[in-house]
């Protein structure tokens, strides 16, 4: 019999098909799946809601060596130049690249068995940001929107789904799978407003306000003859952009203590965490970060070299920052890739791509703190203990911010769906 | 082909013998100055060494005691006896390779802060260069590893060292491309070199960097190699060298030696007719091993038979050469397992050339230099 500690279906006190069973005997029910967003139970769907639970999602594009940060193997045939060096948790060692991060090891946990199935960028992606659940024909959302749908935008009601990045911004309605475009990413490239952000100095509050009740208007004979969700999304990115009209302070950056700028780092990646920050601070649901370029075919070990500090610099600042505020017990934050990089070292004296043993890292929201989940064998090739998809992530995460994914389910034009693939569990390790 | 590159390749050409192969990949094997030892740090942290004063190449035992990456390696110029390595780990040791067993004589534990990335010793012996991942650059005493200078100014990731000929100057080479000459008998920087051509920063990443020196047997020349980088993530670059007149600092030429795949030029040396002996490696399965004077604009020898070129060595009697490479097939995402069900791991094979002879050279080479001690 396995030992495992993930969760088991029987702990659950009530199961799926129960509640469909309940549900779908009531008229309750029947309006429950129309009426309050699509989910199955109206009384789960509101409470969700009410939850201040935000989440910091940051996304290393490329695949982050996890032998160059979470696990590494110094003095292997496999384990490259770097030390390992002990962390604010006695036994816990990372990688010499990450000084700062390791001081803040007593708030995060490292889950080193991630074993997935894609390794490839153009799928990987997707997958990896969607929780990889059964193919039921959907395309299922990214974390982000599903976040945004389950708990809306909360009290800030600033848009819940929020994406600092690289290069340009815009509206990545795509991220919403078969939510409907509602749900996208709102991009902000480069952390800067969206274009025309401030209203034009020709125009008063109050024409404003005549000609915004003129657009509701007409939206509302444009909804009568479209599809609910077409127009829900047209009618929601205009109600979006006012509502940030009005916050343009979230994009002044000349209001950041210059201790804070120099603690992120003025590089992209700081500047843009310490604008999450800022978007956390003001209560926006879901905050996506993201850094590009770290696919080390080649020069792996140079490019983690400089890589790496400077995600060590802001990762850490933020998660003591967090911490301080008392934000981090209301805040999840995750730390990953679409997957992790070979042990075997190319001729380009690079790492390629290795789903079948790697590592992400995430704190807050009760998450347990300073503890590592899973192993490798000592040469970092391959998981020497229970393996964990993607699929037991998301539903730990969920679990996290109090969402059951055996009580909570997605409603697609009558299909239920589940939120997390429906034969993974949360792993007991970080949220038992 | 004209008759410039006909004779000399009459002269020149190589021709492989023979492969040494082995069970992990290498940082480049080098000729001791004996001409007896092949001698390279490996990606498991030991000193491999091959006796090739017989016919074939046989191993010895490895040196161990390293950490991490014991990259870094430079023998003695006049005591044949001794090698010094370094590693990732900042260990820094000095060994009487030429023995059986031997034990290091002298061993300095956090000589820097991490990686080592290269060491040299000044032609008379008595100095030993080190520079690193920490900035430094270090001046240690090769009798006993105490530490003569350091040197803080790079302020950068310190990639390569190497003496002046006339053992009066040091210089070296940054991550940002700027290259800095140390007066010896001063101890301070008199002088940079800009080889900031060999550097870029692609989104979050710096990439490039001063990869290796090389000065020319008159002592006129230094060549700067690297790479004119264009992307990082999947380094891709021109293969670059940089020629500087030493008397006035200026840049006299860049050679580019390939395209964009081609990437990295990981060594130069000079042979003593004064045309470089040069290593390339680029993407996986991508290597040069060719043959460049300073004043052509092509090289007029080339190979790309190779994956991934490493490392050139021109052996002490001047008709061997020993290229590190890397096997074919060394990339590929997901699992590759051989017929036990093993991950395997990539190697580097040694590949050894002869150049011609003159006639009349004698059957057995000729006695080699005697080893002087300082």
């Amino acid at each position: 019999m396995s030992d495992s500690k993930l969760c088991k279906p029987w702990e659950h006190k009530i199961s799926r098909r129960q509640m469909l069973g309940h549900v779908a005997g009531t008229s309750a029910g029947a309006m429950g799946l129309g009426a309050l967003g699509g989910l199955v139970h109206p009384a789960v769907a509101e409470e969700i809601k009410k939850k201040d639970k935000q989440v910091l999602f940051v996304w290393i594009d490329g695949g982050m060596s996890q032998l160059e940060s979470w696990d590494p193997k110094p003095t292997t045939q496999f384990g490259g130049p770097f030390r390992a060096i002990p962390t604010s948790v006695s036994g816990i060692h990372i990688s010499e690249l990450l000084p700062k991060t390791a001081q803040q090891m007593h708030h995060l946990a490292i889950v080193r068995s991630l074993c997935t199935k894609d390794n490839s960028h153009s799928a990987g992606v997707a997958r990896i940001q969607r929780g990889d659940p059964k193919n039921r024909g959907v395309t299922y959302p990214y974390f982000g929107s599903a976040v945004a749908k389950l708990m809306g935008p909360g009290k800030s009601n600033l848009p819940p789904y929020i994406w600092i990045k690289p290069g340009s911004g815009g509206f990545m309605f795509k991220d919403a799978g078969f939510l409907g475009p509602k749900y996208g990413a709102l991009a902000f490239g480069d952390g800067k407003p969206p274009e025309n952000l401030t209203l034009h100095e020709s125009l008063t509050e109050v024409e404003d306000d005549q000609r915004n009740a003129l657009r509701e208007k007409a939206n509302r004979r444009y909804a009568r003859r479209r599809r609910k969700q077409s127009s829900e999304a047209n009618s929601y990115v205009y109600d979006m952009a006012r509502t940030l009209m009005k916050r343009e302070d979230l994009f002044d950056t000349t209001t950041f203590d210059p201790k804070d700028i120099e603690r992120y780092g003025t590089h992209e990646f700081g500047r843009h965490m310490l604008q999450a920050r800022k978007m956390l601070e003001a209560g926006v649901r879901f905050v996506k970060v993201n850094s590009y370029g770290w696919d080390t075919h080649g020069d792996n070990f140079n490019g983690h070299r400089s890589l790496m500090p400077r995600y060590d610099q802001a990762f850490a600042a933020m998660i003591e920052d967090l911490a301080e505020s008392g934000m981090l017990e209301h805040v999840l934050v995750v730390s990953l890739s679409e997957f992790g990089r070979t042990p075997r070292i190319n001729g380009h004296v690079g790492r390629d791509h290795w789903p079948e043993a790697w590592s992400t890292v995430m704190a807050g929201c009760g998450i347990k703190r300073g503890v590592v989940v899973g192993k490798t064998n000592a040469k970092g090739t391959f998981v020497d203990s229970d393996e964990h998809d993607i699929g037991n992530m998301f539903h730990t995460w969920f679990k996290a911010l109090d969402i059951d994914p055996f009580t909570v389910e997605y409603d697609n034009s009558g299909q239920p769906l589940p939120i997390a693939h429906d034969e993974m569990f949360a792993i007991e390790e970080l949220v038992g | 082909m004209n008759e410039d590159t006909k004779t000399l390749l009459s002269l020149y050409e190589p021709k492989e013998q023979k492969v040494i192969k082995n069970d992990r990949q290498l940082f480049g094997a080098y000729f001791s100055p004996c001409g007896r030892f092949l001698v390279s740090g490996d990606y498991e942290a030991r000193i491999r060494r091959w006796d090739i004063s017989l016919g074939t190449p046989q191993e010895l035992t490895a040196l161990e005691g390293h950490n991490g990456w014991p990259q870094a390696m430079a023998f003695h110029p006049t005591d044949h006896s001794l090698l010094f390595t370094a590693d990732s780990w900042g260990q820094i040791r000095c060994w009487p390779f030429d023995q059986e067993n031997p034990q290091a004589n002298w061993t300095i534990e956090n000589a820097h802060d991490g990686w080592v990335r290269m060491l040299a010793v000044s032609p008379d012996g008595k100095l030993l260069a080190s520079c690193g991942y920490d900035k430094m650059v270090c001046l240690w005493s090769t009798t006993d590893g105490k530490k003569l200078a350091e040197f803080s100014d790079h302020g950068e990731d310190v990639f390569c060292v190497a003496f002046h000929l006339d053992g009066k100057s040091l210089v070296s080479g940054d991550m940002k491309g700027k290259v800095k000459q140390w007066d010896l008998a001063q101890r301070k920087c008199i002088r940079e070199f800009d080889a900031s051509i060999l550097f870029t920063e692609h989104r979050l990443q710096e990439v490039g960097g001063v990869r290796c020196f090389a000065f020319s047997p008159d002592g006129k020349t230094l060549a700067v190699g690297g790479t004119k980088p264009k992307n990082g993530g999947n380094v891709q670059g021109d293969p670059t060298i940089l020629l500087f007149d030493w008397k006035t600092g200026k840049e006299q030429k860049s050679l580019t030696l390939g395209k964009s795949g081609d990437v990295y030029v990981y060594d130069i040396q000079f042979h003593p007719d004064g045309f470089m002996i040069v290593a390339i490696s680029g993407g996986p399965g991508i290597g040069k091993f060719l043959y460049q004077r300073p004043e052509d604009e092509e090289p007029f020898f080339i190979t790309t038979k190779m994956s991934n070129c490493h490392s050139v060595s021109l052996h002490p009697d001047g008709y061997r050469i020993a290229v590190t490479a890397t096997n074919r097939g060394s990339n590929g995402n997901g699992r590759r397992l051989d017929k036990d069900g093993e991950y395997l791991g990539n190697t580097s094979p040694v590949h050894l050339f002869e150049l011609p002879k003159p006639l009349g050279y004698p059957a057995s080479p000729p006695p080699l230099p005697e080893n002087k001690t300082s």
